[in-house]
């Protein structure tokens, strides 16, 4: 995650020539100084009976990593989660909303919320903030209607449904690499295997991902989080 | 800011008069966006043709995003440009349509003062003119299809197209193409183009300047989807398939780019 | 006036001494002089049918006076008892529909919406400057989440239940014995419950044997229906449905009677 809102005033301090020498890339050149982004790799793929959710760990601001261990995957429910991506502020914002509204309706409903729902309430704010805001979120969970399903929400504030994602600005360099390895009514163990093959070869080619792998399966029976070290990565450093 | 449902910026108030914030600057580039929209009348109603490519900035994100949306039961929209204002549009149009339902005089389908096609259109036109009176446009051109009312309040035989740009202009007409199928697509459709079409005719033209426009768009994808309105007040819109394509001309299998040639691209 | 509520009925912010707010039952009192409205929850759906009395004879009674309103997709409510609280009822109905949904992405479950009902007939039997609502609220709706329809009742006092069958208005003590004899509830029947083609031709016939020719006002007969086969939208009953379900169930009604003179004969 790594971006931020460009603001009119703080266009006078944004020149392309000299953020370049501090590091700023073009998705974190619009943060506000010494604003936390997650230059991320996130991934989300929805398998027969739940969705695996996975993540790497680097928070930056500019160069410096500022949490080389964070979660980025947030509960918004139950049995529903989510990726983020973008300004960390914005996306922990989010979430939070998401979280206290989904939690209202379970109460009100007095059922188990429905993925999509949540998928909705997040883009109704991304959409209707979008001028202020940097986040882009998978959100991807179980419910008994729809079982696993994975639902992207880029920067506008756009809501795609589809069978997995991937986002961040890792995820630009292992598009080619999930779209050879996916295929449709993966197991699991396939699904997980895939998150954390995709997001390490992410992390070892991104210099705003790294640190360790989260991931958080979630089926009709819970979420299991699990977490791999840095230094057992299933793609590990190479010299070419 | 406040980070809430009922903060700004959505279609939902588009008709509502509240000043542009000082602070902020809204969308002057789309993120999410879909190319070309094309559309003819034909025979027996009207034809619209969208690839389901939405891309975010060059890359082609999403492939199976769909763009030709039935807003009613007899009027259909082709949206272009920014996909989460297609999205909140079609939203909002669904929710008006649901309103004209719930408020109808009538509980009958056949005795309800749905809006054509056409008043779709005009009601669009006002939303997109007053966003970009707002210095915050809708970021889309939209297609609208179906058919025109009588003076009674029934469907009229005379198919209606209509189109609505990210700032409000609004024009009829009996082909109509947004984006980049206006620079290549419409030329070819008014070529070919004669009112009494059949709607295999119709169909064959549509997915040919597709196919052109998948071969010199770059943000357009082979695999398409058609939708009609037909006489009878159906919409009906196909599940995406993919359109064949041509690579083996002579001269792209012998290339003439190579030594002891002339040159080439 | 001093006899029936001695004071204690002026206002619906105030208990009897025994307990009773008689504002509300006034308001019930309201419902009860109206047209019957029915109810029946189906095999396959959900049928709603009321009574519209005729109350002059010059009324364009097609088109106005409607007693069925359509409040979202999969939704729809009979009211009866004083027809402009009614509509007030139908309104806010319909805006909590379309906020739900523009709020949370999917339709409202039924139970919800019926809550939500509840609440808003509920609030006004709590204020001391408002005046309960004389009108009682059926709702039908379908559920795509859990693919169920449901039938609830809102009545003036803002109490809400779910029926199999329900009724409001005036007959609705006789309808409700009718409807028992139905095949509508799970727990009870034995072999199949009828489905919303044979319980659309056993309301008219509830309806018109409730009727009195001599004493009761001419009425039209409203019906809609949400059901498998009108994909669980709310639609109107096709009126040739209608109108062949009246002509059925007038002729099961003179058939009982001649049996019934006949043993008198006998």
């Amino acid at each position: 995650m790594s971006y931020s809102t460009a603001l009119p005033t703080h266009h006078q301090t944004h020149n392309p020539l000299t953020d370049a020498y501090h590091g700023k890339s073009a998705e974190t050149r619009h943060l506000k100084p010494n604003e936390l982004s997650t230059g991320t790799t996130i991934m989300a793929i929805a398998f027969s009976s739940g969705v695996v959710l996975c993540a790497d760990s680097r928070v930056s601001t500019g160069t410096y990593i500022a949490n080389r261990a964070s979660d980025k995957i947030s509960q918004l429910h139950d049995h529903i989660w989510c990726c983020r991506s973008g300004s960390a502020a914005d996306t922990q914002a989010l979430t939070d909303y998401v979280r206290h509204y989904l939690g209202q309706l379970a109460v009100e409903t007095g059922r188990v919320p429905e993925v999509k729902v949540a998928a909705h309430l997040m883009r109704r704010l991304c959409y209707e903030n979008k001028d202020n805001l940097m986040a882009g979120v998978i959100v991807g969970g179980w419910d008994p209607v729809e079982g696993g399903s994975v639902y992207n929400i880029p920067l506008g504030g756009a809501c795609m449904s589809m069978p997995f994602a991937i986002g961040g600005s890792g995820s630009t360099y292992i598009y080619g690499l999930v779209d050879s390895e996916f295929k449709e009514g993966m197991t699991k163990e396939e699904a997980v295997a895939l998150c954390k093959k995709a997001v390490s070869h992410a992390m070892s080619r991104d210099g705003s991902s790294g640190g360790i792998i989260r991931t958080c399966v979630v089926t009709g029976d819970g979420c299991e989080r699990e977490y791999v070290s840095g230094n057992r990565l299933p793609y590990g450093p190479a010299g070419w | 800011m406040s980070l809430s449902l009922q903060a700004g910026g959505s279609a939902t108030r588009a008709l509502s008069s509240t000043a542009p914030s000082a602070t902020t600057s809204h969308t002057t580039s789309p993120i999410t966006t879909g190319t070309s929209v094309l559309a003819i009348k034909y025979r027996s109603g009207v034809l619209l043709a969208a690839d389901t490519l939405v891309s975010y900035g060059s890359m082609a994100k999403y492939k199976n995003a769909r763009r030709l949306l039935p807003i009613n039961s007899s009027t259909l929209i082709g949206g272009s440009g920014e996909y989460s204002d297609l999205q909140s549009v079609t939203e909002l149009l669904k929710r008006n349509a649901l309103e004209d339902r719930c408020t109808a005089d009538s509980l009958y389908n056949e005795e309800s003062n749905e809006e054509c096609a056409k008043e779709v259109w005009s009601y669009l036109r006002a939303v997109m003119y007053n966003r970009r009176s707002k210095m915050n446009p809708l970021w889309n051109d939209l297609v609208v299809a179906g058919f025109k009312k009588n003076e009674d309040g029934t469907i009229s035989d005379e198919p209606f197209l209509g189109l609505v740009d990210k700032i409000g202009t609004a024009y009829e007409d009996d082909i109509l193409a947004t984006g980049f199928g206006s620079y290549i697509a419409l030329p070819l459709m008014r070529e070919k183009y004669r009112p009494d079409m059949e709607e295999g005719e119709a169909r064959a033209l549509l997915e040919d300047c597709l196919r052109i426009l998948f071969y010199r768009d770059c943000r357009a994808l082979n695999r398409v989807q058609i939708a009609k309105v037909t006489r009878d007040g159906k919409c009906l819109v196909s599940e995406p398939y993919e359109l064949d394509t041509y690579w083996d001309f002579k001269g792209f299998v012998n290339s003439k780019a190579g030594l002891g040639t002339d040159g080439g691209w | 006036m001093a006899s029936s509520g001695s004071g204690y009925d002026l206002s619906s912010s105030t208990f009897s001494p025994d307990g009773r707010i008689f504002q509300i039952e006034y308001a019930s009192k309201a419902v009860e002089n109206a047209g019957t409205a029915l109810g029946l929850r189906c095999r396959d759906g959900i049928v709603l049918c009321v009574e519209k009395p005729l109350v002059h004879k010059m009324l364009v009674s097609e088109t106005t006076g409607r007693r069925i309103h359509t409040v979202d997709s999969h939704s729809g409510v009979a009211i009866t008892g004083f027809v402009s609280d009614g509509r007030q009822i139908v309104g806010r109905a319909r805006d909590e529909a379309a906020n739900y949904l523009e709020t949370y992405g999917t339709t409202i479950p039924p139970e919800v919406l019926t809550s939500r009902i509840s609440s808003y007939v509920h609030y006004f039997t709590l204020h001391g400057a408002l005046r309960p609502f004389g009108a009682s609220t059926l709702v039908a709706a379908y559920d795509p989440g859990t693919k169920e329809h449901s039938l609830h009742m809102v009545e003036p006092s803002g109490v809400s239940y779910e029926y199999y069958g329900c009724s409001a208005g005036r007959g609705r003590q006789s309808a409700r014995t009718e409807m028992e004899k139905l095949a509508i509830n799970p727990k009870q029947g034995e072999g199949e419950l009828i489905d919303v083609q044979e319980a659309v031709k056993q309301l008219a016939k509830i309806i018109y044997t409730l009727y009195d020719e001599s004493k009761d006002k001419p009425f039209e007969l409203e019906m809609s229906w949400l059901c498998e086969g009108s994909g669980w939208r709310h639609e109107g009953v096709p009126k040739d449905v209608i109108a062949s379900a009246v002509e059925w169930a007038k002729k099961e009604i003179e058939e009982a009677e001649e049996e019934d003179d006949d043993e008198m004969e006998e």
